[in-house]
């Protein structure tokens, strides 16, 4: 006890008389191993949203794209944004960005909800492959059209456009694959790309095999690479005026089962082709003002068998050739006010929705829009808070008696706040 | 068209990538004219931003990502000036010589002494840039720097000019310190006026020639000004005896010319850059024009 007493005395005396210099020399050489310098760059971007709307959540999350979603798959879902009616959590998501060494970026963004994180992205890039090419691999975003790539705080509107939606879900087509793009050595921009992904996506491709429970038919999963991508872009500027296209192609098979292998409902074995076409115009008034138009085409084949089962009744149901059309675009124009100011409105129409099961045309609904208009305000580059005014009537609910359109009107107000580094967006 | 015809307009197109000078992309107007004056016809120089806009905020034209497609060297102001809109561009170039890194790559805020460095960032600070003040173009005595640094590294890349551009930079670095003297001249009976700026975008210039700077009319950097901020703006260009407010020719002018016709402050829009306003459309009359403006 009383060597302890000593031990301490001794010890504080001697923090006391120790040289200052050889305490920084110390504390110096403590961090010899420090590497917080190397920290990436981390943001965490926040989304929240008050939203009111004309329709019970139940019933709004019974509706459906009729013909362009497989049955089963309801969209919007009680998961999406802006899902319920009040306070909605739509994301928070923390971004991670470094370079890795001389020849490779990296490039994650952890998607995080009040009970769960998923990995949304998580890629690198190569930095110095010579021709002007260059190589990205693990899970993306594919660069299919515009609004595909873009993450949701970098939209105009606090929802993706409709055709986006009916194709791809309301997460859009992420994939896990590998890129290479090439910029031509041009005076104009011109870029070549072509992807190879797993091709996963539930609305529009698939991989998961599937057999009804007698055995008589057994279709298996896809081994390897299921979507191709290849798209081409190209830009040139007239004035202040920049214009952007690009045309995008998607091929891949469509493994999808609704209760088929669990012998009741049916499940699809196809081929799906989509072709895209996308233009912006920004045309920039002065240092501080600009207005700015997209739109994107998108045109979808699906051609396979339809498989109908309900084993427990006893009923086999003929297997039957399946035919969709799908066609629809939106168009988009925002201007931006002043530094603070700005406002846009969006016209959504999903046009073609032929489904045909052997021959028989199934009378989907077409011509199906949607109204949308907005302003936002936006006191730094940081912060945006938006009110969003939507009027939809491209959604049914199917019941017994067959479809019946469920139009609705809805009002968000949404707060979209950024902390941290966040690097700069693209165009 | 047939791919046929697709095929030579392509490769005609990417002759002009095989010219034999060295492809330059400068990120603002006074860059690229250093640039010219140092490499004349042995360089093809390109800008991005244009002069007259705010140099924070330039739309990433896909046009830049074509220019950096054929580019040797990237030349940027840095200091985070362009953190808004050029990483991407550069990511997207596929251009492995002009990363961040590279010798193609050259950042002039590492040549010279940046002030108002922070000692701590927050943005609750409005836009402030961690590395000090970026906009060093309005010190004149910068120039030569940045010349020298600009010669360096055109030398570096292309070592059988070197002599060539080091001349040219001597004879800029000469006409540079006879222009000096006579702006000097002008500027002598400035000394010590107070001013208020509308960004902190001229506070190089303002120190060199002696002024006072009392305050500005972005109540923080980045932001715009607020009725409560003009107010007690108001009460300063009164207590300090402001004569000047300097504005930008991006910025809106309302707040500035509320002030200035209420108190009775000159209120002078001055070019931050080449091609800012008309009459600045080189290095040499960026200064001779903002002087000429400040002692008409």
């Amino acid at each position: 006890m009383k060597l302890n007493k000593t031990c301490i005395s001794a010890a504080l005396l001697l923090l006391f008389l120790w040289p200052d210099g050889l305490l920084r020399a110390q504390s110096r050489e403590g961090s010899a191993f420090d590497q917080s310098k190397y920290v990436p760059d981390i943001a965490l971007i926040l989304d929240v949203s008050g939203v009111d709307r004309d329709m019970a959540d139940q019933k709004y999350y019974s509706l459906t794209i009729p013909g362009f979603s497989f049955p089963f798959l309801n969209q919007p879902s009680s998961s999406g944004l802006n899902a319920h009616r009040g306070m909605n959590f739509n994301y928070g998501e923390l971004s991670l960005y470094s370079v890795v060494d001389p020849y490779f970026d990296l490039f994650a963004v952890i998607d995080l909800a009040p009970e769960s994180a998923g990995l949304e992205e998580a890629y690198f890039t190569t930095r110095k492959l010579p021709y002007g090419l260059k190589i990205k691999a693990g899970k993306f975003l594919a660069s299919f059209g515009r609004v595909n790539e873009q993450h949701e705080h970098y939209w105009d509107f606090a929802n993706r456009p409709l055709i986006a939606t009916a194709l791809f879900g309301e997460d859009g087509l992420n994939e896990i694959g590998a890129q290479v793009t090439w910029v031509a050595p041009t005076s104009f921009y011109l870029v070549l790309g072509a992807e190879v992904l797993n091709g996963t996506n539930e609305q529009s491709f698939g991989t998961m095999g599937f057999s009804d429970p007698r055995d008589s038919v057994a279709i298996d999963a896809v081994q390897g690479p299921n979507l191709y991508i290849g798209f081409i872009r190209s830009s040139f500027d007239i004035e202040d005026a920049s214009i952007l296209f690009g045309i995008s192609n998607a091929m891949g098979r469509t493994r999808n089962d609704q209760g088929y292998s669990g012998g009741r409902g049916n499940a699809v074995d196809a081929k799906t082709d989509i072709v895209g076409g996308d233009l912006t115009v920004k045309y920039s008034l002065d240092a501080i003002r600009f207005v700015s138009l997209q739109s994107e085409y998108m045109y979808r084949v699906m051609n396979g068998t339809e498989y109908t089962d309900n084993y427990f009744s006893n009923i086999v149901f003929p297997t039957s050739q399946l035919d969709k059309h799908h066609s629809g675009f939106y168009a988009q124009v925002a201007a931006k006010l002043d530094q603070l100011w700005e406002i846009g409105v969006r016209y959504d129409l999903l046009l073609q929705n032929d489904v045909s099961l052997s021959g028989a045309d199934q009378h989907m609904p077409s011509n199906l829009p949607r109204y949308s208009a907005m302003i936002e305000y936006n006191p730094t580059e940081f912060s945006r808070i938006r009110l969003q005014f939507d009027r939809d009537e491209s959604r049914y609910i199917q019941s017994s008696g067959g479809l019946s359109c469920q139009p609705y009107t809805q009002i968000i107000l949404q707060a979209n706040l950024t902390i941290g580094a966040h690097g700069a967006h693209a165009f | 068209m047939k791919l046929s015809k697709i095929i030579p307009l392509l490769l005609l197109c990417m002759q002009t990538a095989f010219t034999g000078q060295l492809q330059v992309v400068a990120t603002y107007g006074y860059i690229g004219d250093i640039v010219q004056r140092i490499g004349k016809d042995r360089v093809e120089v390109v800008v991005l931003a244009r002069g007259d806009y705010n140099p924070h905020i330039i739309i990433p034209k896909p046009s830049y990502i074509a220019k950096l497609r054929r580019a040797d060297l990237l030349i940027i102001n840095g200091g985070q000036l362009e953190i808004g809109w050029l990483p991407q561009i550069i990511k997207q170039a596929n251009n492995g010589a002009v990363q961040p890194g590279e010798r193609g790559f050259l950042d002039l805020s590492m040549h010279v002494h940046l002030i108002d460095v922070p000692t701590s960032v927050s943005r609750e600070l409005g836009d402030v840039h961690p590395e000090g003040n970026p906009h060093f173009f309005m010190d004149p005595d910068n120039i030569p720097v940045i010349a020298k640094a600009i010669t360096e590294r055109l030398s570096e890349l292309d070592p059988d000019n070197q002599a060539f551009y080091e001349a040219n930079n001597k004879e800029l670095y000469a006409l540079w310190q006879r222009n000096m003297k006579v702006w000097e001249e002008k500027l002598k009976p400035f000394k010590g006026e107070k001013v208020i700026e509308y960004h902190k975008i001229f506070d190089y210039f303002l120190n060199r020639f002696g002024f006072t700077i009392a305050g500005t009319i972005e109540p923080l950097p980045g932001i715009p000004p607020t009725t409560k901020h003009i107010a007690d703006i108001e009460k300063l260009i009164e207590r300090e005896q402001v004569k000047f407010i300097f504005q930008d020719v991006y910025n809106p002018q309302d707040a500035s010319s509320y002030l200035s016709k209420r108190l009775n402050v000159k209120l002078i829009v001055l070019p931050h850059d080449v091609g800012a306003v008309k009459e600045a459309d080189n290095v040499f009359s960026v200064f001779d024009e903002i002087i000429r403006r400040i002692t008409q």
